[in-house]
């Protein structure tokens, strides 16, 4: 078996494969990728793209009011975390735009159906439904491959559409003799030959990512971001590899001492933005048909709590990242923070929805029409997609 | 003899090695199990009671509110004891019982009306008692008898949030609404009780079905399960008329006269009744136990048995009997997580669990009372079988291999346990004296052949 090759669309996707590979600086149509990253927990949006300028910041912040040269300005009143300044570079080239105030659209502050809400699609909790990636891959044409990059298949990934997945807790499951028996074994399965020998590729790819990094322990089951993310970009480079991705990471849900520059979130926050990076330096030439969304499925609380941290809350920040970023750096109709502005007398007003923002990316990455969007976010007809976002 | 094979792996929970040359008749065998004292759990005195779980709830609800850290690590430990105890004894159950047929249809009928801990901590204790006091004994009894219990037990009940549903113009509604403080109508469960439990998402109903019957449902509600809750009674059900919405309501042209906690108890028992109903749950017993395509004669067969009884269980399960796909070695189902580890702890007459079952199976992400969603866990192949699943099953046996003590089984008798047919590839390496005991188990276990069922 040629494992470099992504056999017949992992062979049980069922779909057609392109033909020689295109390589081109320019992105092509028909050949977007994309890559959909969920911060399980809730990120603090106010301490990942800070509102500087805020008049009310530094007394509604207090204790978690950043050192403004700590932080790295993006421009109209915006600037990212310390622990994001490696995107410097990307936002230098205009492959960055950072989204704040925005939530989904169901007001609620629990994990569970802010998650829910988020990976459906939908405007209210659905016991049954789809994810609204599966939903895309059901509605876009031409190639279309789903590989979810988590421990277990994640709401977003789930449906109709069969997908790839592979977790990153496999890394380091080795091709020796008792692998390569169970591939006899199963070349007697017709039905189970392709997904087993999809997941031997993946592996392979994903170890070949990892050589030289140290992902074992720990690390390795939490998922550091940089060889999760770097794994992703070697499945999505190859030409008839999968073009839609689900990643994932936890541990934002900061009721704690989430510090300040060097703190314990900035780290994490650290982490994505080396994640990022490394996806960028492993895609090779198919990085000009990519892009990437960061959300979570809630903002936090305005006002620090009792013990360092900050609360469930409700709009948030996000970030886009590509090539095709094809706006000013951030993306926002702010709210404002003077306490007759927050929700509820405590949270970040939302004032953009999460499906505008993902409609407008995927109408752009994919060359869908605004009714095919439509119908990756069933209710959504009169949320107008920011088409502006991605070319 | 393969047929005997066929009922203990399809409609029971996997064949033990040398079992199904002891077994007579397999019809037989399987309709002997359908009696219900068979489907209560042995030693269910020891489990914990209404009481002790109520009591660990409400103290893990003051313990969430409290800044004391040992308080609040105390409180979920307690909670986490009582769910170990339920699923240990769950899981132990379906790996020794010798009415398996009986099993698989009490985990059938819980993942159907299933509840979850996922994001409601305070069901988890309820969890284990729910398939208890709901699912058991009702298993072999009248579906609408299942549902109705399922609706009045704290664990639907809190994890549908139709215990705080309050009718907008009940006393409590209209001083909510005076306060401002917007409580009101929750229509999760009465879309739930539709959409998965009874008539089915094609079952025709509207939205507006869902409110009235969600004003239907309200008052139906937990006592005993908060601090403040003291007075009320015993933990458990109760009906708040304060909370109920009064008038008449009507559901899918049905009309319902006021009549209290009544209304609720009409309007289950009739969506139980409808026709959708029936057809709704007979694919959906076909489809677990033929095939994730089950030819339409079995859905027929079952759904003229459910009609023709309503809905009686017992008639029902002798129907899956009487189902000629169900034997036809051309259908077969790919085994859960779940069903195949208890498979692998059944063939080698494992007579207890190992202590980290409960980790392995979250780790497969088939935890047991914790699907992700309130349709439950799936069962079909492109659910299941995916390329990562697949790859840690591989790695997952080497490991349970490794604990099968040598005297315990000889890695060639696996071949008599497993449904699909070997070519000769994996009896010639199950034979190969050059390759590790322990590896060639894992070759039996973790290969595509005992995947099915």
């Amino acid at each position: 078996m040629n494992r470099r090759r992504f056999v017949q669309g992992m062979c049980y996707g069922g779909l057609a494969t392109l033909g020689a590979p295109l390589v081109s600086l320019a992105r092509v149509p028909g050949n977007g990728r994309f890559v959909f990253v969920l911060l399980r927990g809730g990120l603090d949006g106010l301490a990942t793209v800070v509102p500087i300028e805020d008049p009310a910041y530094r007394s509604i912040r207090g204790r978690l009011a950043y050192d403004p040269q700590d932080l790295l300005p993006v421009g109209e009143g915006f600037a990212l975390a310390p622990g994001l300044a490696p995107l410097s570079e990307l936002a230098a080239r205009g492959e960055l735009v950072a989204l704040q105030a925005m939530a989904i659209p169901y007001r609620t502050r629990s994990h569970f159906d802010g998650q829910a809400i988020l990976e459906t699609g939908l405007d209210r909790p659905d016991g049954s439904s789809d994810g609204w990636l599966n939903r895309l891959l059901q509605v876009m044409e031409g190639r279309r491959e789903g590989i979810a990059v988590a421990a277990g298949l994640p709401r977003s990934m789930s449906g109709s559409i069969g997908v790839a997945t592979w977790s990153p807790a496999s890394l380091g499951a080795t091709s020796d003799a008792y692998i390569e028996r169970l591939h006899v074994l199963y070349q007697r399965d017709p039905v189970l030959l392709g997904r087993f020998e999809a997941a031997l590729q993946l592996q392979e790819v994903a170890t070949e990512a990892a050589a030289g990094m140290a992902v074992t322990g720990q690390g390795r089951r939490r998922g550091q971001a940089a060889p999760v993310m770097r794994a992703t970009a070697r499945f999505l480079r190859e030409p008839d590899g999968p073009n839609v991705a689900a990643v994932e990471f936890g541990g934002w849900d900061t009721h704690t001492n989430q510090g300040l520059a060097g703190g314990s979130l900035d780290r994490l926050l650290a982490g994505l933005a080396e994640g990022i990076l490394a996806y960028k330096a492993e895609s090779g030439s198919s990085w000009s048909d990519t892009t990437i969304v960061v959300m979570t499925e809630f903002g936090r609380t305005a006002r620090p709590n009792g013990t360092g941290g900050t609360d469930h809350g409700t709009a948030g920040s996000g970030l886009v990242v590509g090539p095709g970023v094809a706006r000013g750096p951030v993306l926002t109709d702010w709210p404002g923070l003077s306490e007759r502005e927050l929700y509820e007398g405590r949270d970040l007003r939302p004032t953009l929805d999460t499906r505008a923002v993902l409609k407008g990316v995927v109408m752009g990455v994919f060359d869908l029409t605004a009714a095919q969007a439509n119908r990756v976010f069933p209710g959504s007809t009169d949320v107008r997609p920011r088409a502006d976002l991605v070319r | 003899m393969d047929r005997s094979l066929r009922a203990l792996n399809r409609f029971g929970l996997g064949a033990r090695i040398g079992e199904q040359e002891s077994a007579g008749d397999p019809a037989a065998w399987l309709r002997s199990q359908l009696r219900p004292e068979f489907a209560i759990l042995d030693g269910a005195a020891d489990l914990p009671t209404t009481g002790e779980i109520a009591s660990a709830v409400i103290r893990f609800g003051a313990a969430v509110r409290s800044d004391d850290a040992e308080e609040r690590s105390a409180a979920r430990r307690e909670i986490a004891a009582i769910e170990v105890r339920e699923s240990s004894a769950s899981l132990a159950r379906r790996v020794t019982s010798d009415a398996p047929f009986v099993e698989r249809l009490v985990a059938f009928w819980s993942n159907h009306l299933c509840v979850s801990s996922l994001g409601k901590p305070q069901v988890a204790p309820f969890a284990g008692h729910y398939e208890r006091d709901v699912i058991r004994p009702h298993v072999l009894g009248r579906f609408e008898d299942m549902v109705l219990a399922s609706a009045r037990h704290p664990a639907m009940l809190l994890y549908l949030d139709n215990a705080q549903s309050i009718g907008p113009d009940s006393k409590a509604g209209r001083a909510t609404t005076r306060s401002g403080r917007g409580r009101g109508l929750n229509e999760n469960y009465a879309r739930e009780l539709l959409e998965l439990h009874t008539v089915g998402v094609n079952g025709g109903y509207e939205q507006r079905d869902v409110e009235q019957l969600a004003r239907i449902l309200t008052g139906w509600s937990v006592a005993g399960v908060r601090s403040r809750d003291g007075a009320e009674g015993p933990p458990g059900f109760l009906f708040r008329s304060a909370i109920h919405e009064p008038g008449d309501k009507t559901v899918m042209g049905v009309r319902y006269r006021e009549s209290g906690e009544g209304e609720g108890k009409s309007a289950i028992r009739d969506l139980c009744a409808k026709p959708s109903t029936a057809d709704f749950l007979a694919a959906k017993l076909a489809c677990h136990f033929v095939s994730d395509s089950p030819p339409a004669a079995a859905v027929a067969a079952i759904a003229t048995t459910w009609r023709a009884t309503n809905g009686d269980l017992l008639e029902v399960s002798r129907t899956l009997i009487d189902l000629e796909s169900a034997w036809d070695p051309g259908f077969r189902k790919f085994r859960t997580p779940q069903d195949w580890l208890v498979a692998v702890l059944r063939a080698v007459h494992a007579s207890e669990i190992p202590p980290r079952l409960g980790f392995v199976l979250r780790e497969l992400r088939h935890p047991l009372w914790r699907p992700p969603a309130p349709k439950g866990f799936g069962d079909t192949t492109s659910e299941w079988a995916d390329p990562d699943s697949l790859l840690n099953r591989a790695e997952l046996s080497r490991s349970v291999a490794s604990r099968v003590p040598d005297t315990r089984v000889d890695p060639r008798e696996f071949l008599g346990v497993t449904e699909v047919k070997d070519s000769g590839a994996l009896s010639s390496m199950l034979e190969d004296g050059s390759i590790s005991r322990s590896e060639r188990v894992a070759l039996a276990i973790g290969g595509p052949a005992f995947q099915w069922r």
